[in-house]
């Protein structure tokens, strides 16, 4: 009854957006379109918690709760393995859409009526080639007759409070990104949308976008470190890579429209980078989806699937590309600015994040290229990227400090080196200091301080000028930044690891603590059993820091072992342990790791979404007075 | 800023497009894996036999006739499924098979083959998985076709099936 | 009696104990020179895991990257260098076994590319640079 009614609600929906697309064509018929846009958001938000509601249940005669749910599953991996599958995902994603759909309609009054109308017609369009995907080969009301008592269980790696909310944060950023696409091509298309601040739509979607794509990737990291059990958070993995390549895109979007709203230049720009970052989303979809990449992430392999997805991206890829092609021509601006001003610094971002992404997306497919066009297979892994992404970025970071100071057009170059004078000591004071406490002489290291401390200091210091042009969601964010890269250098230049046998009661040392191995337990957990390891830390002055705890635990319906490391976080370093394999008699294999400054890692995240939150509010109130 | 340079994006996408089309098209298999010994002469070998006293020389053995070589174990569950099919090539095709025991109990080996039959003319034992590795073997059962030449002209990773044993039935009648 | 069931699932269990992700490197397995152990590690992380999903024999737990792991200690032992040991990995699996795509012909355009790039990008910035200039 309930998954049939899903599944009717789910069709509705179709209907819905189909009815979207004629009337915001046709009719134009501000009546029909608010019934379709509000019809459309109600017939998903249905059909969402009613397969929601059949995960709670436990109701095995719908396929999808079979396939990934089983009574004892805890009740929050319950709700959020509704979206932890391939089809569920794809009620989350129709979800988003059609609350991003009912923004964009929110925005529409009697000046922008035809511009607005246009919008919702491209992403009616959207919206339905999403829908007409999910019901032709990913439904998730499909069932399963007769229904078994019990289901097959989830991925017990996937049960996890963090891996919980990462998709969500995603579908917000890439669909916000669907909006920006939207408003993109409606600009394209109309002839008079000069008259129409299409930048001011555009900016709050794009800033919501990317701050939640940072969100729902920085949670796919911490996800990674302290459940994949070697204090690794990023692995250049195809699926990490398709969210990294729109936020990269995203970057250069949001930077460029800031531009935009106060020069008007880069316009075109803005309106190429809106369509690519949206369509960077979709073949990122396709390749994590379609079966033509494996990865740690992939979800079921079907090539229908991949034929669909591939199709869709055709149909919106050459239509707004060529749209683009012939009609961005007036959108080009003559205003003058040299590459040393704040415009000439966000073009060279803007240049610097495609090459990323680029680079990225050629790494990528690369494999799948040479076995297309050769006889052989390669891999392209983490060495390959370490040694394109990071040369590149770094020019990206020394212009990130220095960038939002400068003036609008041009800068005088001797009196922006007087103001950046103390930053540049202060840089090399702390560098020096952070290297006499570590002790340790790497040249990546002393890369990575020195762009960490440059971006923190000259945001320090445009914060305490309290200038009223440094804008403070863009100071927050920078600071994140910076931030982030003090932790990202911290953990994998200065990581210590010690991997050994240990008996009970035996000790061993990692840096200044002295680890004791106390005992081991028999615990039980609500799907699971496990055995955990006691361990005491004692510092040098033999003064207890903590106890960590690490386990392996063994989930019986899904067959399945998982590791459970423990850790300790202070703002100087991780204590990380994992207990391996052994017996009583011959011990047991005990990872440890010292991991420096990993906490960096996800405050300056924090701060980075906490700046991007702020902007979101701005442009909000921006957008409130433009109406 | 010229108006053509505008195009730009669409072309590369449309690159982009038809190679992804292209890749769908051919139905590669993202996990097969191609073998790198392909045309080239078999990884030389010497080890203890399982069955016999002398040991086994395969510059001695290879090179004459076509011959099967099959990876097995009896720790290995696929390898059990399969073997009815390992048989089935010695019996039909009259083709010698070696079985490569790798990494296993000589006692349990000697006992498995006894009772579920045994297909090969020899069985070299590879003690500590480093013939395995000389071969480019992933994990068992994998199984090779080598020519009259000693030239390794397929592998199979995974056990045999219906679908594999037509497939290498065919090949071996084609080879020479 | 249900505790005791446990016990015996848990160490029956964790004697198959085998699972694909988390990071393996076992005591036996390290070298006690230093020099050599790191040399072994730095090329473990380069190699891929062949039975895995995108991992490398260093992070996998798999018998195939244990057995790799053991083989490149024991040809470091040896004396052989590092290029000696990818050849002989490569010689058996393929390109494919190494993380860090090799400098051949099939992957020139895969070096070249992001350098390309980015001289395309500093290209257009002068472009751009020029052009304003003379506005």
């Amino acid at each position: 009854m309930v998954p049939s009614l899903g599944n009717f609600s789910l069709f509705l929906s179709l209907l819905f957006a189909i009815s979207q697309f004629i009337v915001s064509r046709k009719n134009k018929n501000l009546k029909f379109i608010s019934i379709s846009v509000i019809g459309l958001l109600i017939s998903s938000l249905i059909s969402f918690f009613l397969l929601m509601y059949s995960h709670v249940v436990s109701d095995f005669s719908v396929l999808n709760v079979f396939q990934n749910s089983h009574t004892t599953k805890p009740l929050l991996y319950k709700i959020s393995g509704v979206w932890g599958n391939h089809e569920g995902s794809m009620l989350l994603w129709i979800l988003v859409l059609t609350l991003f759909n009912y923004f964009i309609f929110k925005l529409f009054n009697k000046k922008n009526s035809i511009f607005i109308l246009k919008t919702l017609e491209v992403q009616a369009f959207i919206t339905i080639g999403f829908i007409l995907f999910t019901v032709l080969t990913s439904n998730p009301f499909e069932r399963m007759i007769p229904a078994q008592a019990n289901g097959l269980g989830f991925n017990p790696i996937l049960q996890d409070p963090a891996l919980a909310i990462h998709p969500p944060l995603l579908y917000i950023g890439y669909v916000g990104l669907s909006a920006a696409f939207s408003l993109s091509v409606a600009t394209l298309s109309l002839n008079n949308s000069e008259k129409i601040p299409w930048y001011n739509y555009m900016k709050p979607f794009v800033v919501a976008a990317w701050t939640f794509l940072t969100a729902g990737i920085a949670l796919g990291s911490i996800w990674a470190y302290y459940e994949l059990g070697w204090g690794g958070w990023w692995f250049w993995d195809p699926v990490e890579n398709a969210s990294f390549m729109p936020w990269l895109l995203g970057t250069a979007l949001l930077h460029s429209l800031i531009v935009v709203e106060k020069r008007k230049s880069l316009q075109t720009w803005v309106l190429l980078l809106a369509i690519l970052a949206f369509l960077l989303s979709v073949v990122g979809t396709f390749l994590v989806r379609s079966g033509i990449l494996t990865s740690v992430h992939t979800f079921a392999l079907d090539p229908s699937r991949g034929i669909y997805i591939l199709i869709f991206t055709a149909l919106i890829g050459v239509y707004s590309l060529t749209l683009f092609g012939s009609k961005s021509k007036k959108y080009f601006d003559n205003n003058y600015f040299t590459f040393f001003s704040k415009e000439g610094s966000i073009l060279v971002n803007n240049i610097l994040m495609i090459v990323v992404c680029a680079t990225v997306f050629l790494g990528t497919i690369y494999p799948l290229l040479v076995e297309a066009f050769t006889n052989s297979k390669i891999s392209v892994g983490e060495p390959y990227y370490n040694s394109t992404v990071i040369p590149i970025m770094i020019p990206a970071i020394l212009i990130m400090g220095v960038g939002p100071m400068l003036s609008w057009g041009k800068e005088n170059k001797s009196k922006v080196f007087k103001e950046i004078l103390p930053n540049i000591l202060l840089t090399i004071l702390m560098t020096f200091f952070i290297f006499l406490i570590y002790k340790s002489y790497s040249v990546i290291g002393f890369a990575g301080i020195i762009l960490a401390f440059w971006i923190i200091f000259n945001n320090l210091l445009m914060l305490i000028k309290k200038n009223r042009k440094y804008s403070i969601s863009m100071i927050v964010a920078h600071l994140g930044v910076g931030l982030l890269i003090l932790g990202i250098t911290g953990s994998s230049v200065w990581q210590e690891e010690k991997i050994i046998k240990m008996k009970i009661d035996e000790k061993t040392k990692i840096e200044k603590y002295n680890i004791v191995f106390d005992k081991i337990n028999e615990i039980r957990g609500p799907n699971y059993v496990a055995l955990q390891g006691i361990f005491f830390v004692y510092d040098d002055k033999k003064n207890i820091v903590t106890k960590l705890k690490p386990e392996n635990r063994f989930y019986p319906i899904e067959n399945n072992f998982t590791t459970e490391a423990s850790i300790h976080t202070n703002i100087f370093r991780d204590l990380y342990i994992v207990l391996g394999e052994g017996n009583s008699n011959d011990g047991w294999v005990v990872r440890i790791y010292y991991n420096p400054l990993v906490i960096w890692i996800w405050i300056g995240a924090l701060v980075i979404f906490l700046g991007g939150i702020t902007s979101i509010n701005i442009n909000l109130k921006k957008l409130k007075i433009l109406s | 800023m010229k108006k053509q340079l505008l195009i730009i994006p669409f072309i590369i996408f449309l690159f982009i497009l038809l190679t992804f089309f292209y890749l769908l098209a051919i139905e590669r298999n993202p996990s097969e894996l191609p073998s790198n010994l392909l045309d080239k002469k078999i990884p030389k070998f010497e080890t203890e036999s399982l069955l016999k006293n002398e040991r086994f020389i395969s510059a001695k053995e290879f090179g004459k006739e076509k011959i099967l070589v099959n990876f097995f174990a009896t720790w290995c569950q696929p390898c059990r499924t399969e073997h009815t099919y390992i048989k089935r090539f010695s019996k039909e095709k009259g083709i010698r098979i070696i079985g490569i025991n790798y990494k296993d109990n000589p006692k349990k080996a000697v006992e498995w083959l006894r009772k579920l039959g045994n297909p090969y003319s020899d069985v070299p034992v590879d003690k500590n998985g480093r013939i395995a590795i000389d071969w480019g073997v992933y994990g068992i059962p994998e199984t090779f076709v080598i020519n009259s030449n000693g030239i390794i002209k397929y592998r199979h990773i995974g056990p045999v099936t219906k679908k594999i044993y037509k497939k290498i039935n065919l090949l071996i009648s084609d080879i020479e | 009696m249900i505790k005791k069931k446990f016990i015996i699932i848990i160490s029956i269990c964790l004697v198959h104990f085998f699972l694909n992700n988390v990071q393996a490197v076992e005591p036996d397995e390290i070298l006690k020179n230093q020099k050599q152990e790191l040399r072994a590690r730095d090329i473990s992380k380069n190699i891929r895991c062949m039975v895995c999903q995108n991992q490398s024999i260093d992070e996998s737990n798999a018998p195939l990257a244990k057995d790799l792991r053991i083989l490149i200690r024991e040809k470091i032992k040896e004396g052989k260098n590092n290029d000696e040991i990818y050849e002989f990995l490569t010689d058996r699996y393929g390109d494919f076994i190494l993380l860090n795509p090799p400098f051949k012909l099939n992957t020139l355009v895969l070096w070249f590319f992001p350098f390309i790039f980015f001289g395309i990008g500093i290209f257009i910035i002068f472009f751009h640079n020029k052009k304003s200039k003379q506005n």
